[in-house]
């Protein structure tokens, strides 16, 4: 009822920029059917990093410490091992990468290079860790989405 | 030219060469030695920032929950302190007057207080002189340094110290809600800017310090918060049964003290003891009063501490007590309150500095085996 009013006469208030965000991050795979309030918790609580694009968001080989989303701009997944430096995904607002990090201690399989300047959300695993320890409803839909993205990953690399 | 200067003192180049032969670690001590330097010179400036930036972290879970409904942070910010403004100001109008009237009370009790306390030491002293005369020589003057003319009571009291002390309390009463309010409205764009300072190699680790004290700090907060509850119900129940005057106000004191470890349980333990003294004019509750108090302490420390603030706060007992006497003498009392988080994450920063140091190490001989390493073709195909 007062979010209604707010939202309908105190338009001012209302912290716009982290609206758009909160849209974007809906949209991606990983936070899939998760509320509103949970998406903005998130917003509040983790670190956003600008990156020029060039930048090296991580190597290849390294051990994976945390997950990034996209908020703005674009990043690329490059195979740094592979001798033609081979470009593997461009990926855009709301798309994350690096998941596997909350998983456990696993190292990069590929590079992640900013493609344009981009705004990044970055979740480190010890965070994820605290929330799943409080059986917070964010760790759960964060697993679950994960789950699906795995499975998803595993039945499109099987062979025929 | 170049060699006069070499001649006169060291050049540029010489100081970058410097730093580049100096081991990273020395350089770290060395800036943290003037952080130091500098920090002692500013001490009452260093007490006031910590405490709001303690209260700041407080608040922010209150503001977190404004900002979830999707309103601004400023906003959020000037809505809080709005509404504890107005609490400030209710509370004065409904509360204070009835407080003071208590303080008047008790001030005017006071000498009275004083005398029985005199009353019930000198009795003690002279009922225990012929057994044990050095009880009675110690209380003689334990009376004449409390209650002496010269006194610490007499200082207390007296209206020019206390009128002393004040400014520095004024100060803080503005300075402390001034820093609050701006920790909190600009906590995000601070960190957005640091953030924009960190190199991309060491996001991760900056941003895996940052979490790890953050939560440490909260469990720290939330759990010093419930044992000192718990302290101070055992305290207050415990004073109760043995049959202490005032038990609720001593269990306050108790739990409140319990802040500062190991010295704050004396602190609640003396002032039961005096007023056990003070009751019963004999040394016998004395024993119940202090049995009462270590067996809160072991109860504390086995079972309240562990289950509450847990071990992921955990200091070994001599860098405890170090920490204790360091931050005394640095920051007070303040610094006794504040001397464990900070070193806890002080400790825990370093373990996760060196953490990311030896990954990278790992990383560095790896890419340099995968480098030498001669390509073998395989005999068969794996």
């Amino acid at each position: 009822m007062i979010t209604q009013i707010v939202r309908r006469y105190f338009t001012w208030t209302l912290d716009t920029t982290r609206e758009s965000h909160l849209q974007t991050l809906s949209k991606g795979p990983l936070f899939k059917g998760m509320g509103k309030k949970l998406l903005r918790k998130l917003l509040i609580d983790l670190v956003e990093k600008k990156y020029t694009a060039g930048d090296i968001i991580f190597h290849e080989g390294e051990i994976g410490k945390a997950v990034y989303v996209i908020l703005e701009g674009s990043v690329k997944i490059v195979k740094e091992s592979n001798p033609e430096n081979k470009t593997l995904h461009v990926l855009g607002p709301g798309s994350q990468f690096g998941e596997l990090a909350l998983i456990g201690q696993t190292s990069r399989f590929a590079t992640a290079v900013a493609e344009q300047d981009s705004l990044l959300l970055i979740m480190y695993k010890s965070y994820f860790d605290d929330l799943l320890r409080r059986n917070n409803a964010i760790s759960t839909g964060i697993l679950l989405n994960l789950a699906e993205i795995l499975s998803d990953y595993i039945h499109r690399n099987q062979p025929e | 030219m170049t060699d006069e200067r070499h001649k006169g003192g060291a050049s540029l180049t010489d100081l970058r060469k410097l730093r580049n032969q100096m081991p990273g670690w020395v350089l770290i001590i060395l800036a943290l030695a003037v952080a130091a330097v500098i920090v002692s010179r500013v001490t009452q400036l260093i007490i006031l920032l910590t405490a709001a930036a303690v209260i700041a972290y407080i608040l922010n879970s209150v503001i977190a929950s404004i900002e979830r409904l999707g309103i601004k942070r400023s906003v959020a910010v000037i809505l809080l302190f709005v509404f504890s403004a107005a609490f400030v100001v209710a509370a004065d109008l409904i509360f204070i007057p009835n407080i003071n009237l208590d303080v008047m009370n008790f001030y005017a009790k006071l000498p009275e207080f004083s005398h029985q306390i005199q009353d019930a030491l000198l009795s003690i002293a002279q009922s225990n002189a012929e057994k044990y005369p050095i009880i009675e020589s110690s209380i003689m003057k334990l009376v004449d340094i409390v209650f002496g003319p010269d006194g610490f009571l007499e200082r207390s009291l007296n209206a020019s110290e206390i009128i002393m002390q004040a400014p520095p309390l004024i100060m803080a009463l503005i300075l402390v809600p001034f820093f609050v309010f701006f920790l909190l409205k600009d906590w995000p764009g601070m960190m957005k800017r640091m953030m924009g300072w960190v190199p991309p190699s060491y996001v991760e680790t900056i941003i895996s310090v940052i979490e790890e004290i953050n939560i440490l700090v909260g469990k720290y907060l939330r759990g010093l918060a419930a044992d000192c509850f718990a302290v101070g119900a055992l305290a207050s129940a415990g004073l109760w049964l043995i049959g202490i005057n005032s038990p609720i106000a001593l269990g306050i004191l108790s739990g409140v003290a319990n802040i500062i470890p190991y010295f704050g349980p004396v602190v609640g333990c003396t002032a039961s003891s005096l007023v056990a003294l003070m009751q019963y004019r004999s040394f016998d509750p004395l024993l119940n009063v202090v049995a009462l108090y270590l067996v809160i302490k072991l109860m504390d420390d086995l079972v309240i501490q562990p289950l509450l603030i847990g071990k992921g706060v955990h200091l070994h007992p001599m860098i405890l007590v170090i920490t204790l006497i360091v931050g005394e003498k640095l920051f007070g009392i303040m610094g006794m309150i504040l001397g464990v988080p900070v070193v806890t994450a002080a400790q825990k920063t370093v373990g996760i500095l060196l953490e990311h140091h030896r990954d990278k190490l790992r990383r560095e001989s790896t890419e340099s085996f995968i480098r030498t390493r001669p390509v073998q073709t395989p005999a068969r195909p794996i």
